[in-house]
């Protein structure tokens, strides 16, 4: 019967002529990058409220036009902190479609396509 | 406002000689820790490519899981993100961590039982191997080697990629799934029958 070590030599011999891939990096489904930021988002949003956008204006990041609407409305506090993608189609759009019809400026899902 | 466009909140605990890259790493983290949801939007779009290449380089040719797999990296990363120290760069901390749930999702896998479980002796016959078959030039033989490895139960494919491919021995692999030495070098020995039937057969 044949040493162990010898049926690991074919496999080693193998695997040192064989990249199982390619070298360079793969792009990630833009649909992909929607899903992981809806989690996160969801997550921090169950840890507390988000971020006031009256604050991320400030930290000099661009509001898209509904959260730009939230944040000039008369609403209170909690409005201006909650966690508005939920309910827009957008993010629904973009987690389903890795090219979804979604154009308007700073929107974090339609940025996602660009990335 | 600070040269930087950003609110004081923003600025990290500049370390004397942090690198710019450091220190936009540590602004972006800040601003993720105070749930800032433009801030995680960036840090969504700037890893994300990196990490989903990672785990699809590890998981090839089965790349199935590779999606749910990310979106575990950025879960976890988000929950441990106030012990990130700054002291490595922030993609290199979100691979450590791309790193150990991949092994987390080996050893979930090689614990399952054996899916051909029966009496079995590994065959003697050799495989015809690269240098004896230089007809087959590297992208065949690649193609070769992914088909017969895609063509494997999971647990298999698993089990050579990580003793060959990683070079990791039957006893750190034993180590890590909790199994036995021998039962590891029983499973390899089936993927390897496995393996030469397919290649002989393909």
């Amino acid at each position: 019967m044949a040493e162990p070590k010898s049926k690991d030599q074919d496999f080693e011999k193998l695997a040192a002529s064989v990249r199982l891939t390619r070298p360079g990096a793969t792009h990630a489904p833009a649909r992909l990058k929607a899903r992981v930021y809806s989690a996160l988002m969801l997550a921090a949003a169950a840890e507390g409220e988000l971020r006031d956008m009256a604050k991320t204006k400030e930290a000099g990041r661009e509001l898209c036009a509904f959260e730009e609407l939230v944040r000039l409305a008369p609403v209170n506090r909690k409005l201006k902190s909650a966690n508005i993608c939920r309910v827009c189609h957008a993010r629904v759009l973009a987690e389903m479609l890795e090219n979804p019809p979604i154009y308007w400026p700073h929107c974090p899902y339609a940025e996602f396509k660009k990335s | 406002m600070t040269a930087a466009g950003q609110s004081p909140e923003f600025e990290p605990e500049g370390l004397p000689g942090a690198t710019l890259a450091q220190e936009q790493d540590a602004r972006l983290v800040a601003a993720v820790l105070a749930r800032d949801r433009k801030a995680t939007a960036e840090f969504v779009a700037r890893y994300t490519d990196r990490i989903y290449s990672y785990i699809c380089s590890r998981l090839a040719p089965n790349v199935e899981n590779a999606e749910d797999l990310v979106q575990e990296v950025f879960l976890a990363a988000w929950k441990s993100l106030p012990s990130f120290q700054g002291g490595s760069a922030l993609a290199a901390w979100l691979l450590g961590i791309a790193r150990h749930k991949i092994q987390d999702y080996y050893r979930v896998l090689l614990r399952e039982p054996d899916p051909l479980d029966e009496d079995f002796a590994e065959s003697e016959e050799a495989m015809v191997l690269p240098e004896q078959e230089r007809a087959l030039d590297e992208q065949r033989m690649r193609e070769r080697t992914l088909r017969v490895l895609a063509e494997l139960p999971e647990q298999y494919r698993l089990v050579l990629q990580w003793r060959y491919w990683e070079r990791r021995s039957a006893s750190e692999m034993a180590e890590r799934t909790g199994k036995s030495e021998k039962a590891i070098e029983r499973l390899l020995a089936r993927a390897r029958d496995q393996f030469r039937r397919k290649w002989q057969n393909g």
